[in-house]
């Protein structure tokens, strides 16, 4: 009796150990992004760890979009994420349709041609596309900064989740007399929800987030990125730690508030693109 | 007759709708990778056009220091993140599954997952600041202490082991949801029968969590192999790729080679290599689970 009361007891004192370590952890994970916004909005010559109402300072992020183009790149990032949730969506539910409802002759050794390209890097293609682009008059644009994040595994995604549809629903309203289009439409694209949300998330982060390419591509400084301004604003001024954690807060905020509004979704999302390899 | 001729031409329906991402697919992957393996095998600078060189490029990759020291870094940055990114992450899952699968599990989990949403720009712009230069928080903290400030990211050593913790710190959100999930699916019979068998909450971590999760072990081990070879946003904002070259990964060469110097054969050469070698390792996860599959 007294055992089991002081393995308890014991119990409880590792368990309130483990949940202090865990919420080090926690802090850890956290506290970095703190010191970035506590940096940017106070004068300061170093990283800041306090808050001093006293050397609050907002002027940061004014040069930010009166200079440096802060304003024009968020307009660029937002069209670019915008275009590329929209055509990704599209683009991946229809081919996924075809594979999972409407094979035709041929069409199970394309699928595996697109699982193929899953598995080849994007910094494999990266000069090809370059050069395509630059043949194609296309370096700063919208387009280019979108058509690399159209690939495969959209339609690897959802045409998983489109197996689990029944064909018996299908061939019901096909009965009906309804065309493949208004079955797509009006039947499966309602079903495929859930997963149309993940990858909407899974777009949206990987191209607000994308830097390698817009940093090759993009040449025209109006045309540039929100992701290619912080780096440029961190490579010019080293020493100006206000600025460039401003920089670094306005390319951090705009994600944060779409994983606090859509958490479950977020991870949802993200971690999908795991199970693709 | 009629029909039948419609029912032909039906057969084929479904490939309109494939049409738009075949279109784009082909674009920008099976057009591209088949120019790299092309340009691969010739010497391009950006201004001319491609002249054929045989394997030139590949040989000369073998006796290029500055790729075979970014085949280093890139080695080294794996095997201390991979590790250590796997173990702790499984550790964490663990001890959130086994104890807080509450409210407070659920901050720690959300609060690990900030980092994973956030752009590899942002972090590395922050933990440049925290770690390097003169008046870095490592240095206020040290000094702190009366000791002379230190730059980590001054040292080529401590600079890679630097990137390589950041990455972990990164990376821990990620794998710990799907450690997460996974210990959700073990049977809790397993636990119950080695709680009778009088073991504490270690040996059952080792006997039975660790074993169980087998198979997400393997996938995480291959997703952040995968994830390290094509590191480059992390490195160019942390240490630009410095001191001495010495954070230089095999992306970063590959852009250096084609965007610095436009030498875009010899960059295509490497971009296979690096496709190679993420190849061979999806072949292995391939094989190992399809075994995994099969016992």
């Amino acid at each position: 009796m007294t055992r089991t009361g002081s393995r308890r007891a014991r119990g409880r004192a590792s368990s309130i150990v483990v949940a202090v370590l865990l919420l080090a952890v926690a802090g850890l994970a956290i506290l970095p992004f703190v010191f970035m916004v506590l940096t940017a909005i106070q004068k300061s010559s170093r990283i800041a760890l306090a808050f001093d109402p006293a050397k609050l300072d907002f002027s940061s992020f004014g040069k930010l979009f009166t200079v440096y183009g802060f304003g024009s790149a968020l307009v660029t990032s937002s069209i670019v994420v915008i275009l590329a949730c929209i055509v990704n969506n599209i683009v991946c539910s229809m081919a996924a349709f075809a594979f999972a409802k409407k094979p035709f002759p041929g069409s199970d050794k394309l699928f595996w041609i697109y699982v193929a390209t899953m598995m080849v890097p994007g910094q494999v293609t990266l000069i090809p596309m370059f050069l395509i682009m630059r043949e194609m008059n296309l370096l700063n644009s919208y387009l280019s900064l979108f058509l690399p994040v159209i690939n495969a595994f959209g339609v690897f995604l959802i045409r998983q989740f489109m197996d689990g549809i029944p064909d018996e629903i299908l061939e019901a309203a096909r009965i009906d007399g309804a065309s493949d289009l208004r079955i797509f439409v009006s039947i499966v694209v309602p079903l495929i929800r859930p997963v149309l949300v993940a990858l909407t998330v899974f777009t949206f982060l990987t191209t607000w987030n994308d830097f390698l390419w817009p940093l090759v591509s993009i040449t025209d400084t109006s045309m540039q990125t929100i992701t290619l301004a912080a780096a440029r604003l961190q490579g010019q001024f080293v020493t100006d730690y206000g600025l460039v954690m401003a920089g670094a807060t306005v390319a951090f905020i705009v994600p944060l508030v779409m994983y606090i509004v859509l958490q479950r979704q977020f991870v949802q999302g993200i971690t999908s693109s795991g199970i693709k390899g | 007759m009629t029909t039948r001729r419609a029912r032909g031409a039906g057969r084929y329906a479904g490939m309109l709708y494939v049409l738009p991402s075949l279109a784009i697919l082909t674009l920008v992957m099976l057009i591209p990778i088949a120019m790299t393996v092309y340009f691969s095998f010739t010497s391009y600078s950006i201004m001319g056009s491609p002249q054929f060189s045989g394997t030139a490029n590949y040989q000369r990759l073998l006796s290029d220091a500055a790729f075979l020291g970014a085949l280093r870094n890139t080695a080294i940055y794996t095997l201390i993140s991979v590790p250590l990114q796997t173990v702790v992450s499984l550790l964490i899952a663990a001890a959130l599954a086994a104890r807080f699968r509450n409210r407070l599990g659920g901050f720690v989990r959300s609060a690990l997952f900030i980092p994973v949403m956030s752009s590899m720009i942002v972090i590395g712009s922050v933990w440049r600041f925290i770690l390097g230069s003169q008046d870095s928080l490592v240095s206020q903290v040290v000094s702190f202490f009366g000791l002379d400030p230190v730059n980590i990211l001054g040292n080529p050593g401590s600079a890679l082991v630097a990137v390589s913790l950041v990455t972990v710190w990164k990376n821990i959100g990620y794998f710990l949801v799907i450690y997460y999930a996974g210990i959700m699916e073990i049977p809790h019979d397993l636990y119950e029968a080695s709680s009778l068998d009088g073991a504490g909450p270690w040996r059952q971590l080792w006997h039975v969590t660790v074993p169980s999760l087998r198979p997400i072990t393997f996938l995480v081990v291959i997703l952040g192999t995968i994830w390290s070879f094509q590191v480059f946003d992390l490195v160019y904002t942390m240490t630009g790729g410095g001191p001495g070259g010495g954070t230089v990964t095999l992306v970063m060469a590959i852009y250096d080679a084609g965007f610095k110097n436009y030498q875009m054969g010899y960059a295509s050469a490497m971009a296979v290599a690096l496709f190679a070698i993420v190849l061979v390792i999806s072949i292995i996860q391939r094989r190992v689970f399809a075994k995994e599959d099969n016992s």
